[in-house]
């Protein structure tokens, strides 16, 4: 008796474990309600949490009650640039959410974006926030400015500027911060020590994740002394107890982001819901929502007196000081940042 | 064969080579593969096992799970069958251009797997060469569970088959020309005395396609979209919720995952001298 069932357990393992995988044969259903109508939005890394939270289930909640259909909403979430190249390969985006103007233009002059879409309130700007520098609780190496972080030992974590949008911000912030302390303290912008700034705070990043999100991830798990990022980012660790500081700079950038609708992959039968859910995001009830998760407002000031974790900036500018991101990409992050100081 | 055959002794009495020889490869096994795995289950289960539950029970993590288990399964089927047969054909028939085939069959492992998702968009997405003639019909297959199957199939494409053919190449043909002789037809040949002969082939090589096929991630990050509770498999779902920072949902699944593909070479083990056929 023993020996038969010796002989077979083998066997009978086997058949256990190929009757088990075709019993995981059938493709499962996706979790949650299976809305009527379903919106698919790409966004930039940092733009997770106050979407999925608020903005998605007040918006639901919301077009229930007054058309009484059932809305799902399928999310996908990576660097700017990242999410930028996926919608141009096809990906099905209906509403894209972008951390740069320029990734606006790409997907533009590859005809996804056909509306003009800076008659959009607020221009189309949906919330902005400043870049600061996160770094160890008690600040152990003193930094406090973005020319601190260009001394020998710094060890710098710097999103990739090639799938980060929030890289090309940095890269913006700390060379208009040096043009803008020069200013002030000369009167006039000196553009050779913003570029020495620049090339000497790049030798000191360690490592180049592809998005912001991933960059904070990095830095949570004990890489570096100092990561430059969206203060909401800075915000959100801290309310998570991160062991962390946030430094903010005298001067520095607000990264101002684009939200479009991908008029390619839209249907005229997805049009009313989804420019209903376009309009919601500048209501007051949506941009009251993005402040509570540390965004800047864009359509009124008075809303980001609710949240007193904002940092002060004595010196803020936005990418006008560079007149505009046609100006600012060839000009900075081409000519200046990937020509001379990263090729270097 | 997959007995321990036992070494001829060089020594009379005490053997130091043999404590020292098991000792190193222990000790070199040690970081290399023993601690990561390790650190895999210490770290997941270190927060309490609570929060280790919750993070398996998850909706989109459960979703992952089975997404991988169907997509993978299905893959499986596809090139156990399709390397039954070219293992067939190749084995048994000499044509111009064989030989280019067998090294055909064999490449797609020596393909980094996001150039592989990679090569799939650029033909089936909906600005593919292919891809872009068949969207107006309304077929797309990026970004849906179909494509995972597809990346599955051609990044494990050789492992069924070069499990499957060397049987074929090296069983004796005389028991199928008998049941020729005694006037069975080709399938009745191959279903009654070429197919048994294979079964330890068809069984190891499926579980080793399946087990390569749950584990995917470079191809299946470029052609599924990545829409979690959607088309996101296990794998992908590891590498979502470490770039949020959620590490230890991430770990849980990746202990699940672990588990699986011990479960798997395990039982492979075990009925190894069931699979084994003469």
């Amino acid at each position: 008796m023993r020996k038969t069932i010796s002989r077979n357990l083998p066997f009978l393992g086997l058949t256990t474990l190929i009757l088990a995988l075709l019993g995981g044969s059938c493709l499962p259903k996706s979790p949650g309600e299976r809305g009527d109508v379903t919106i698919t939005l790409y966004g930039f890394s940092v733009m997770k949490e106050s979407l999925e939270k608020a903005i998605f289930p007040n918006f639901a909640a919301k077009w229930k009650q007054q058309h009484g259909q059932v809305l799902s909403f399928q999310s996908s979430f990576a660097g700017s640039e990242t999410v930028t190249n996926q919608i141009l390969r096809g990906a099905p985006a209906d509403i894209a959410i972008l951390s740069i103007e320029r990734d606006v233009q790409r997907l533009q002059k590859d005809g996804f974006v056909t509306a003009d879409w800076h008659s959009l309130p607020a221009h189309g700007i949906v919330n902005k926030t400043p870049f600061v520098i996160i770094v160890r609780k008690g600040n152990p190496k003193g930094i406090k400015d973005f020319s601190d972080l260009a001394r020998p030992g710094i060890r710098l974590i710097h999103p990739d500027p090639i799938s980060s949008g929030g890289a090309q911000w940095s890269i913006l912030a700390i060379y208009g911060s040096e043009l803008k302390k020069s200013e002030k303290e000369r009167g006039e912008a000196d553009a050779g020590r913003a570029l020495q700034t620049l090339r000497a705070i790049w030798r000191n990043v360690i490592s180049t994740p592809g998005s912001a999100r991933e960059a904070r991830t990095t830095f949570e798990l004990g890489n570096g002394d100092a990561l430059i990022t969206y203060e909401l980012e800075g915000l959100l660790m801290k309310e998570a107890n991160d062991p962390v500081e946030i430094v903010t700079p005298q001067a520095t950038i607000f990264s101002e982001h684009p939200a479009v609708v991908i008029d390619r992959n839209v249907t005229s039968a997805e049009r009313p819901v989804i420019d209903a859910f376009m309009q919601y995001l500048w209501s007051d009830e949506a941009q009251q929502a993005f402040v509570k998760f540390h965004f800047y407002s864009s359509t009124n000031d008075a809303f980001n007196q609710a949240n007193t974790a904002f940092g002060h900036i004595e010196l803020p500018f936005t990418i006008d000081y560079f007149h505009g991101w046609d100006k600012a990409y060839p000009e900075v992050i081409e000519k200046i940042f990937r020509d001379q100081v990263q090729r270097k | 064969m997959s007995s321990v055959a036992p070494a001829m002794r060089h020594v009379r009495g005490f053997d130091v080579a043999r404590p020292l020889s098991i000792g190193v490869l222990v000790f070199l096994m040690l970081p290399l593969v023993f601690l990561p795995l390790a650190s895999i289950f210490i770290f997941g289960t270190s927060n309490g096992l609570d929060k280790f539950w919750a993070a398996l029970t998850a909706p989109e993590a459960i979703f992952a799970l089975k997404l991988s288990m169907a997509t993978s399964f299905w893959a499986t089927v596809f090139n156990v069958i399709f390397g039954l047969f070219a293992a067939y054909v190749l084995s048994r028939y000499n044509f111009w251009g064989r030989n280019a085939l067998i090294v055909t069959i064999s490449l797609p492992t020596a393909i980094p797997t996001a150039v592989a998702g990679f090569a799939l968009l650029l033909l089936w997405g909906p600005y593919g060469t292919l891809g872009r003639l068949l969207t107006p019909h309304g077929f797309q297959i990026m970004f849906t569970a179909g494509a995972i199957i597809l990346a599955n199939i051609f990044v494990t494409f050789p492992l069924a088959f070069g499990v499957i053919k060397p049987v074929f190449d090296t069983m004796s043909h005389s028991l199928e020309e008998a049941s020729a002789t005694i006037g069975a037809t080709r399938w009745q040949t191959f279903w009654h005395v070429t197919l048994p002969s294979l079964r330890g082939a068809i069984v190891s090589g499926a579980l080793l396609t399946f087990a390569r096929a749950v584990g995917e991630f470079g191809s299946t990050i470029l052609v599924s979209g990545n829409l979690a509770g959607r088309t996101q498999t296990a794998p992908l779902y590891i590498f979502a919720k470490f770039n949020e920072g959620q590490i230890e949902a991430a770990n849980a699944i990746a202990i699940v995952l672990a588990l699986f593909s011990f479960l798997i070479f395990s039982v492979l083990f075990f009925a190894r001298d069931w699979l084994d056929v003469d």
